[in-house]
């Protein structure tokens, strides 16, 4: 255990970000940080299929649409958050086993194709189901009921700190389960099938069945970004929150951080975040030009994300 | 039984859009090995190139086609060799998001050159019809499905007939062995991906006078595109002429059968269906 220290340093580190609310009482950077929070968790749960498993899902949008509307039509209903929120994860746990069962045998270009055409599926059922979606005008998003314990009110959700702690605590969730895969069987079986699928097959590795499991898992996460990310904004509607833009957000965050590695999920949400913060303020209803750019800069360039970029220093740095 | 073959005939005519759409996806496939995700923002410049000569020089969208498909034929040459022959042999992944990146930056460059307002070539032919063994099909719809049947046999008799589309296919059956047998295989990439735009840039003008032209008008095309070329088997040109056609029915039998809102849920359950069930799609061989 020579590495000893880094757990201290990433409790140290958790601990700090915990603390800004403390110092910083303006709305606007913490609403910025609570971006990066919520896209770190959508990219760190993307990360277990795309990244470990090599399977590039650019439909997760529709996992995370999945959350955000469990989550807003059961409260519109009368069911508290939480049960909202967990049902999203199993709803979206129950889809990505269906999907999966049918398109995780799909290979390449195939799988990224029909990964586009289930949440665009999803997409348009939303628009059409007007009953239960309020189609495209959109839902706003009902009141938070406080959260008590014996008695005590300890928030009523009223302005960004709350919010911001949940995404903090969603963050850290979804690092720590990227964590856990890497280091145990699971991650280990997930990275031979994304580096040899017929070569893991044929060492007895059953493709289907981790597959499958690092989407579910994919998914009940993905679910709770967008379960989260639907009630902090307090708007939505089938375009924001089942749309293409989601699920290239993702893979983008991951790309620019560097594919299938823990912290690169977390580098690519801060770059990505920030700058798209700088390119809405230059570029406004054009701000997906500048993200169009940087990820045709950042394949050409860094194909392997800042995480690749920081290995190659370091090796430079050994010899 | 009049309404089944209104279905089936309209159908059919904007099948013929998704077809030439289909056909410029596969050959780019065929030759690169690269699915360009920007396909449908190359028929959304089509669109808006053929409404500026429309709306300032009032050339007839039907004609603008010689001057739409040499500019995007050249814009798409000068994409590979800026951008995706940098790509060949990368992971395909990061191709797709490469084109996925490219398709970004067009569309939003659109709306930042074009706003996002709605634009309309509304010609004196846009809305009229004509009667066909007693269906009404849209004229210009039909006007352009032959133009689409003229330039799908062109690009046929290119392919098939001529020493340089024979270069094409030979790179597209396998690079190594083509460029072994002293093709230049990265201008025959060049070439691919020119046609490939030049193709998506025609349906674009072809289909002007009846759609709305606005930045994301691309985005539905490159998924219908998608489903067309897997229908009928990544990188065989004339799957993707089937493809498109059975598509355009499917929509339209849907729309009228099942429900307007739901007819782009039916193509893609269709997709689904068959990439399930003939993974190579419809004439494609297994992989």
């Amino acid at each position: 255990m020579k590495r000893a220290w880094i757990p201290a340093v990433i409790v140290a580190g958790v601990a700090l970000v915990a603390l800004l609310p403390v110092f910083v009482k303006s709305d606007y950077p913490l609403g910025v940080m609570i971006g990066v929070l919520l896209a770190i968790s959508l990219g760190a749960a993307w990360n277990i299929i795309g990244g470990f498993a090599g399977q590039y899902s650019v439909g997760h949008s529709a996992y995370f649409g999945i959350g955000a509307y469990s989550i807003v039509v059961l409260l519109g209903r009368g069911l508290a958050p939480w049960w909202g929120a967990l049902a999203g994860s199993f709803i979206a746990a129950a889809v990505a086993l269906l999907v999966g069962s049918i398109t995780l045998r799909l290979r390449g270009a195939y799988f990224v194709l029909a990964s586009i055409a289930v949440a665009e599926i999803l997409r348009l059922l939303a628009l059409w189901a007007k009953s239960i979606t309020n189609g495209a005008e959109g839902i706003l998003v009902g009141e938070f009921p406080p959260l008590t314990l014996a008695g005590h009110t300890i928030t009523d959700f009223t302005g960004k700190p709350p919010f911001f702690y949940m995404a903090l605590g969603l963050a850290v969730f979804c690092v720590a389960v990227n964590a856990v895969i890497a280091h145990t069987k699971l991650g280990y079986y997930l990275q031979a099938i994304r580096e040899d699928q017929d070569a893991a097959w044929s060492l007895g590795i059953p493709l289907s069945l981790y597959k499958n499991a690092a989407l579910l898992i994919s998914a009940a996460l993905a679910a709770q970004a967008g379960a989260l990310t639907a009630t902090y904004v307090s708007f939505m509607d089938p375009n924001s929150m089942l749309g293409l833009d989601v699920s290239v957000r993702a893979v983008l965050v991951c790309i620019l951080g560097g594919v299938g590695t823990i912290w690169g999920p977390v580098a690519g949400a801060i770059v990505f975040t920030l700058l798209d913060e700088v390119l809405l303020r230059y570029l406004t209803q054009s701000h997906l030009l500048g993200l169009g750019a940087l990820l045709i800069a950042a394949i050409l360039f860094l194909p392997d994300g800042l995480m690749g970029l920081v290995t190659r220093l370091r090796q430079r740095s050994r010899a | 039984m009049i309404r089944l073959l209104q279905a089936v005939l309209g159908g059919l005519l904007t099948g013929g859009v998704y077809a030439l759409i289909g056909a410029g996806l596969s050959l780019i496939f065929g030759v690169l090995r690269v699915i360009n995700f920007a396909q449908g923002e190359l028929v959304m410049l089509g669109m808006y190139l053929t409404w500026l000569l429309f709306t300032f020089l009032h050339l007839d969208p039907f004609v603008s086609l010689i001057v739409v498909m040499p500019v995007l034929w050249m814009l798409g040459w000068a994409l590979e060799a800026l951008l995706l022959d940098r790509m060949h042999g990368a992971l395909p992944q990061n191709q797709i998001l490469l084109t996925m990146g490219l398709g970004l930056v067009l569309s939003n460059g659109a709306m930042m050159a074009f706003t996002s307002d709605y634009r309309l070539v509304s010609t004196t032919y846009s809305s009229s019809s004509f009667m066909l063994a007693g269906v009404a099909l849209s004229q210009p719809l039909a006007v352009s499905f032959v133009l689409t049947a003229a330039i799908a046999t062109a690009l046929w008799v290119f392919l098939a007939r001529t020493d340089t589309g024979m270069a094409i296919r030979a790179t597209a059956q396998d690079r190594d062995a083509a460029q072994l047998m002293g093709i230049d295989v990265r201008r025959m990439s060049r070439l691919a991906f020119g046609i490939g735009a030049a193709l998506a840039g025609a349906a674009g003008a072809l289909i002007a006078p009846t759609y709305y032209i606005f930045p994301q008008v691309g985005g539905s095309f490159t998924l219908k595109a998608f489903v067309v070329v897997v229908l009928g088997g990544l990188g065989s040109v004339v799957g993707a002429m089937l493809g498109g056609l059975i598509i355009g029915i499917t929509e339209s039998l849907s729309a009228t059968y099942i429900s307007t809102e739901l007819k782009d849920v039916c193509v893609y359950s269709l997709f689904l269906i068959v990439l399930i069930a003939r993974p190579g799609g419809l004439l494609g061989k297994a992989e």
